[in-house]
């Protein structure tokens, strides 16, 4: 055979296997797959990564303890880089080929959407563990019979933020505000709704200036600039992540926090990791926290964490280790891993949890969580970071969510 | 045979369409009729970019933008009317021809670096108002809500077969007439502007009329794509529209050859396997999918089709 022929037998061959390769027929075993899909790669691949950290936590634990129906259990790790076309491919595979029995969907806002629509034709439970955008599961129109969402839901951080941040500001004599979040719907949407509850909590509030920066802008100088200009006596900040620590360190350099109050609910360990000198008295919501709520269990969890990564978890951490509990139970109560049986025991299931306010999480009938912990606080530079941490009144957030709810024509 | 190319070209779509067809009869996998639904669009998409960047020798950065809009106006039209899915398809891609041949009008007149750039620019400005106009397009959530599941001639889109199946036939025929375009007379006028566009001009072509025309069919297909790509994911999401995408059909057609007029099926068909296949094994798939389209580059120097036809007529002398 001449040189060119066999580079060409090489090609074909080495493409033949390419093509065929993906569906490969999948050796057939008792253990039970678990697909998890998620964003592994690109700037925010830490998010993800620590989703899969907990769940492997959660593998280990749960197959010490005898699995699934007594199963080992086994998690197929899919990397969707955040887009929505991938998504629903990845979910689509993960069921298709990779032969997973149930879903954990830890993909973030538009890709979970997706991944939503695929859920319509795959009789499998699926928990959504990291999108927080309302109307994932408010909307009747949107929610699937087997999806369900075991994480923090955008309406209920926004009520609880406002109510505190007015009883604050009322304590404070504080109404000019500036806002400064990310130039996306989720930045625009979720200020909006901040800024509505505020209100009607505290009328007398006046926004003097709006700032948006685009989404991973390295240099915030102009935001910081414009901000200071305008003279407000608080900052409203939703930037988040790389953003929220770009803007600290920045900040710091132009004393933006000696000339106002900020309050975020954006701080996550991470974020705190990021940042070089943590100002004291900005008012932070806890969205993963050792200390809130303050038990031993939450204090256990967050340290077998560390140990086993020796970094510290993030908020997308513990929902998806609560996805894990809630799957738990409701596979031991109904005693199948059909999709539709699965889902009649999730609906209203209460489980003990760590991370519950009252030590407790609902799965309520519109198949998201309630009762999770939700605190404010204010920092400090040294460890557990946050202080004074004030529960938020879920008796309260279940009254205006409804109201809300009304409002969208949800229900 | 030779004699009536046209004939042997329908013979061999159809050969290739019953193929496709028969195969979920002797064999259901989920996971092959996933990756011709995908393969469907993204071989449109790739294979109207060529006919651009191979045929006229006009490179677009922005043809991305048609599949996204495709796929925003047909699923905008699904949920905001009543129309059936066959009626909304057609006035998608009726709409984004339009859409090609104003964006083609500003475009086609510069010469090939800043037609290149315009391209892009126009995609750009488009990806920002998807971004921007959250009351229309949900923003950079995109068109949540799905696309609703309506039957045409028995055929039911929410069924995987019924889908695989619609998208094999549409593929398959949206080929074919791109074939036929790339060959009549039209598609050598084209080849003769990319080869010498003077010479092309003096014989009494009027340059900017023929590219505007290609740049206009091709944005059409690349419509059609973007109607299949909606069905799959049910939903529409900026990212369609965005440069990457478009980054992706170029990808195809240098990796499956310019010359060839399957090459950008091939090249979509390597890259969907690619990414499909190492993203199972490592997080790093950018990486390796980067050395494989390098090691392409430099070891073959051109697209794999191109490669296998110059083989075979140097064998051949």
């Amino acid at each position: 055979m001449s040189g060119p022929v066999t580079r060409r037998t090489l090609l074909a061959g080495g493409t033949a296997t390419l093509v065929a390769a993906p569906w490969v027929a999948r050796a057939q075993a008792n253990t039970l797959r678990i697909g998890m899909q998620s964003i592994l790669s690109g700037p925010i691949a830490l998010l993800g990564t620590s989703s899969r950290n907990s769940l492997l936590i959660e593998q280990d634990r749960i197959n010490a303890a005898g699995g699934f129906l007594g199963r080992q259990i086994e998690f197929v790790f899919r990397d969707s880089k955040g887009q929505p076309q991938e998504a629903a491919r990845v979910a689509r595979e993960l069921v298709n080929t990779a032969g997973c029995e149930l879903l954990v969907d830890a993909e973030a806002s538009s890709a979970s959407f997706a991944v939503q629509e695929v859920m319509r034709d795959l009789n499998v439970a699926c928990i959504h563990t990291n999108s927080e955008t309302s109307s994932l599961t408010a909307d009747p129109k949107i929610r699937v019979p087997t999806a369900f969402r075991v994480a923090r839901q955008g309406v209920h951080d926004a009520v609880a933020g406002s109510l505190y941040l007015a009883d604050f500001a009322n304590a404070k004599k504080i109404n000019k505000w500036a806002t400064c979040s990310p130039d996306y719907a989720y930045g625009r949407d979720t200020t909006a709704q901040y800024l509505q509850f505020f209100k009607k909590f505290k009328p007398d509030v006046e926004v003097v200036t709006e700032a948006w920066p685009k989404l991973g802008q390295p240099d915030f100088t102009e935001v910081i600039t414009k901000l200071i200009q305008a003279k407000p006596q608080a900052l409203f900040t939703l930037l988040y992540a790389g953003d929220l620590s770009a803007f600290v360190n920045q900040g710091n350099v132009y004393a933006l926090f000696g000339q106002m109050t900020v309050a975020t609910p954006n701080v996550d360990y991470p974020v705190l990791a990021a940042i070089k000198n943590l100002p004291a008295g900005i008012q932070s919501a806890t969205r993963y926290l050792e200390t809130f709520p303050d038990t031993p269990a939450n204090k256990e969890w967050g340290q077998a964490y560390f140990k086993r990564w020796n970094e510290r978890p993030t908020n997308w951490s513990w929902q998806n280790s609560v996805a894990m509990h809630f799957y738990e139970a409701a596979i031991k109560k109904a005693n199948s891993l059909d999709g539709k049986a699965i889902a009649a025991a999730l609906t209203g299931l209460k489980i003990n949890s760590p991370f519950g306010a009252d030590g407790t999480i609902t799965m309520r009938d519109d198949h998201t969580t309630i009762g999770y912990a939700i605190g404010w606080g204010q920092t400090i530079p040294k460890d557990p970071f946050i202080t004074d941490i004030k529960p938020a009144d879920w008796g309260k957030i279940i009254e205006l969510e409804t109201e809300w709810k009304k409002q969208q024509n949800y229900s | 045979m030779k004699r009536n190319p046209a004939l042997r070209d329908a013979l061999f779509a159809a050969i290739v369409l019953i193929l496709l067809l028969a195969i979920p009869m002797l064999h259901r996998s989920p996971a092959f009729e996933d990756f011709i639904i995908r393969l469907s669009a993204m071989a449109l998409f790739a294979t109207s970019l060529n006919l651009l960047v191979g045929t006229t020798g006009m490179v677009s950065f922005g043809h991305g933008m048609f599949y996204g809009f495709a796929a925003y106006a047909f699923g905008l039209t699904m949920q905001l009317t009543e129309l059936s899915l066959p009626v909304a398809a057609l006035f998608a891609v009726a709409l984004t021809t339009i859409a090609a041949l104003v964006v083609g009008a500003i475009c086609v007149r510069l010469s090939t670096d800043y037609f290149a750039f315009i391209t892009l620019a126009v995609q750009m400005l488009f990806f920002s108002v998807i971004v921007s106009w959250q009351s229309l397009t949900g923003g950079d959530q995109g068109l949540r809500g799905g696309i609703p599941r309506r039957r045409i001639f028995g055929f039911d889109l929410g069924s995987q077969l019924h889908l695989y199946q619609f998208c094999a036939i549409v593929a398959v025929l949206g080929l074919l007439a791109l074939r036929h375009v790339s060959m009549s007379p039209f598609g050598n006028t084209l080849r003769m502007i990319r080869d010498n566009a003077e010479r092309a001009s003096f014989v009494g072509i009027v340059l900017w009329r023929a590219r505007l025309l290609a740049f206009t069919i091709a944005g059409g297909f690349a419509g059609i794509g973007g109607v299949l790509a909606a069905l799959f994911v049910s939903g529409a999401y900026p990212e369609l529209a965005d440069w990457p995408n478009s980054g992706q059909a170029i990808f195809a057609v240098m990796l499956g050859g310019i010359n060839s007029f399957l090459g950008p099926v091939l090249g979509a068909m390597i890259l969907l396997a690619l990414n499909d296949l190492v993203q199972r094994f490592t997080e790093y798939h950018g990486l390796v999918l980067g050395i494989v389209i390098l090691a392409f580059a430099l070891g073959l120097r051109r697209g794999v089709l191109d490669f296998i036809h110059l083989v075979w007529s140097k064998r051949a002398r």
